[in-house]
């Protein structure tokens, strides 16, 4: 298994460049299949497949798609053997490495359902870590779980708490016998996994994923978005418990037999220009991160750039937070040197409960900006071309490209009505992307379907020629550095720090200088010192992070500052308004980190 | 080889000056992540200094339930003593 593949020698020769195709003579096939399994057994015929690089970028483990499916096909037995049966939801933490993948395929050629689950990423995140993975358990009904060993006593914690009585890690149950009979995998109309990503810590709420959903997605992904071809050999960073990291570059490059080059993600979060510099190596010609991975690498490069050769990239997308031009430009000056075509980045729009892709800009082409009035989008909900893009009236969104064909999005008004061509409203979409609905969780399922099989993505936008522009959420979740954020969770954390109570805190997202999205947290504050009111603000702070991982501004308001809606819910919309028209003020007024303005967000 | 405990404090405080802009006097029981406000891709950054500067390498769930200074001198006493047989 250590690094002694052909496929993978980093170099550039068209000689080794042919070994990563599929066997000759053997046709691609980019999507088609009708399950997850009848995919891998195809991509098991040819000689590509999954690559994994250590912290320091030396190629670690290297799983051909064919060793995947063989090693899937033994560990359905032994599920089997583990008491698991056919329909039962397995829960996997999702670390980037063969295990997780295998035992995935796993579930897929026994009828089970595995559940992704994140790994602790940040430093003193124990204890909110544990309440997030037992809350996904609880919610998926789990049978099992599965880890590396690593992560056993924390697991083992978190499944306690959730019931779960079945908990391995990857070394005990390779060691179990295997069960004949086992194989029974997924059919065309079976269901394929239940991905977590969506709902606060305390109500996750599990995405239900059907083999048709995932089959049409890829598909649409690998054909229209990606156009992917023989040369093509994709790179990610992204965390595989994630719909963009799971999807895009796991399934999706698999059903196209595509070649795939791992970073894991803390490995990239601190060495963020080794990701450049594996690509340069492995001549990767696809990738997709959030603005602010971009944003990471930029700054970092220095002078490497000159060493690097970006030129095969032809595909760097971006999704999962909103696509940022004035980040994305200043990467792709900062990356000129070293062949980085800015036609490359693709700006596409998606979201778990379409499995992944909803729409992707045009490949080859630059990215579309739209400049348009800020008064007028506020006001009137219209996004008018304005003239000039430099000033502080303006603002310039990015166009998300069309919808993949057989599907539909629509912009519609409050009461449902489709709107025309620069008219804000809600975006809905249907199709065959769409997840089954929020795993035995009908009333959060009730709560975003709309009439004629749409559901609502909760983001506001408008239609461009055809293309979707994104302008905000019409909820409050705050998109940080490419994960979503419940302010729930946010709130419920600062609550707990004396004397605070419940109500007293709101949390959103400003959109800081730079096209930098900052967390604000307003706190009711009866505290009279100065003394006093730092530490509180420090307590805060340390227990946001503790929870949720971010960096945010603490704002200690008056008590009775914050608005509450006639039903007794905190208004985080208004609270908003009210902190940037000056209505809200701090109790005291402390000396501003940065001198740079806040731009107010449009949807606000 | 094996440094004292002050003297992978005293390493670790200087390896932490650039994410402490303003200068918040570090101690044993210092939170590093939530009192000096570095968000999670500086406390990244911050661990790969500290991997670098002792050779060793620090795992994500050692990380989770690393909270202060102390916390992490002892992470890297330990590592230090397992590298080192």
């Amino acid at each position: 298994m250590r690094a002694t593949d052909n496929m993978d020698r980093g170099m550039a020769t068209a000689a080794l460049r042919a070994t990563v195709r599929h066997e000759p003579g053997q046709a691609r096939q980019w999507g088609g299949f009708s399950t997850l399994t009848e995919g891998l057994d195809f991509a098991a015929r040819g000689r590509t497949g999954l690559n994994f690089h250590s912290p320091r970028g030396a190629l670690d483990v290297v799983l051909p798609y064919c060793e995947l499916r063989e090693r899937a096909l033994i560990t359905a037995g032994k599920l089997a053997a583990a008491g698991l049966r056919p329909g039962d939801r397995v829960s996997i933490v999702a670390e980037t490495g063969p295990d997780f993948m295998i035992a995935f395929f796993a579930c897929q050629y026994a009828g089970m359902l595995p559940c992704p689950m994140p790994y602790p990423m940040h430093i003193g995140g124990k204890e909110a870590y544990i309440a997030r993975i037992a809350g996904m358990m609880r919610a998926a009904h789990a049978c099992a779980a599965i880890m590396p060993a690593e992560l056993s006593a924390h697991v083992r914690q978190a499944a306690a708490m959730a019931g779960v009585s079945r908990v391995l890690t990857h070394e005990e149950l390779a060691a179990l016998p295997e069960k004949a009979g086992a194989i029974a995998p997924h059919g065309a109309d079976g269901l394929a996994y239940i991905q977590y990503s969506s709902g606060s810590t305390s109500d996750p709420k599990g995405v239900l994923i059907s083999q048709r959903a995932i089959c049409a997605n890829t598909t649409g992904a690998l054909r229209h978005g990606l156009c992917a071809n023989e040369e093509d050999r994709a790179f990610s960073w992204l965390p595989l418990y994630h719909d963009m990291g799971l999807v895009g570059f796991f399934l999706s490059p698999l059903m196209g037999q595509v070649s795939v080059d791992y970073l894991a993600t803390p490995a990239f979060a601190r060495r963020p220009v080794l990701w450049l510099k594996l690509m340069s190596d492995k001549r990767s010609t696809t990738c997709y991160a959030p603005s602010f991975g971009y944003d990471l690498a930029a700054k970092r490069v220095n002078g490497e750039a000159r060493k690097l050769d970006l030129s095969a990239w032809r595909i760097a997308g971006i999704g999962g937070d909103m696509v940022r031009h004035e980040i994305l430009h200043a990467f792709a000056r900062a990356l000129e040197p070293a062949g980085f075509d800015p036609k490359a980045f693709m700006p596409s729009y998606g979201m778990a409960e379409m499995t992944l892709a909803i729409s992707f800009a045009s490949l080859d082409a630059p990215m579309r900006l739209d400049t348009v009035d800020r008064a007028r989008l506020k006001m009137a909900r219209r996004a008018e071309p304005a003239g000039d893009a430099g000033s502080q009236a303006a603002r310039t969104f990015v166009a998300c490209g069309k919808v993949l064909p057989g599907h539909e999005m629509i912009v519609v008004d409050e009461r449902g009505q489709r709107l025309g061509e620069r008219e804000v409203g809600h975006i809905w979409v249907k199709g065959p992307s769409l997840m089954e609905g929020y795993f035995r969780n009908a009333e959060a399922t009730a709560e975003i379907m709309r009439p004629g099989g749409f559901m609502d993505t909760g983001d506001m936008g408008y239609m461009l020629d055809g293309e979707i522009v994104i302008t905000g959420r019409a909820k409050d979740l705050i998109l940080y550095h490419g994960r979503n954020i419940w302010p729930q969770d946010i709130e419920w954390a600062a609550e707990q720090v004396a004397p605070l109570r419940s109500g007293d805190v709101a949390a959103f997202a400003l959109d800081g200088a730079g096209g930098h999205e900052k967390v604000l947290v307003l706190a009711q504050c009866r505290l009279r010192t100065m003394e006093e009111r730092d530490d509180l603000r420090r307590r805060i702070a340390a227990a946001v992070h503790q929870a949720a991982g971010i960096e945010c501004e603490i704002v200690l308001v008056p008590p009775k500052s914050l608005p509450f809606t006639s039903s007794g819910k905190l208004s985080r919309a208004r609270a908003r308004a009210m902190y940037l028209s000056g209505e809200i003020a701090p109790v005291d007024a402390p000396v501003p980190e940065t001198s740079a303005p806040l731009q107010m967000a449009a949807s606000g | 080889m094996s440094a004292s405990r002050d003297e992978i404090f005293a390493t670790l405080s200087r390896l932490l000056e650039p994410f402490n802009p303003k200068g918040v006097a570090l101690k044993p029981d210092t939170e590093i992540a939530a009192e000096l406000n570095i968000d999670s891709v500086g406390v990244m950054d911050f661990i790969m200094e500290v991997e670098d500067t002792f050779d060793i390498d620090i795992s994500l769930n050692v990380l989770s339930e690393t909270h202060t200074m102390d916390d992490l001198v002892r992470v890297v006493e330990e590592r230090l003593k397992r590298d080192t047989p």
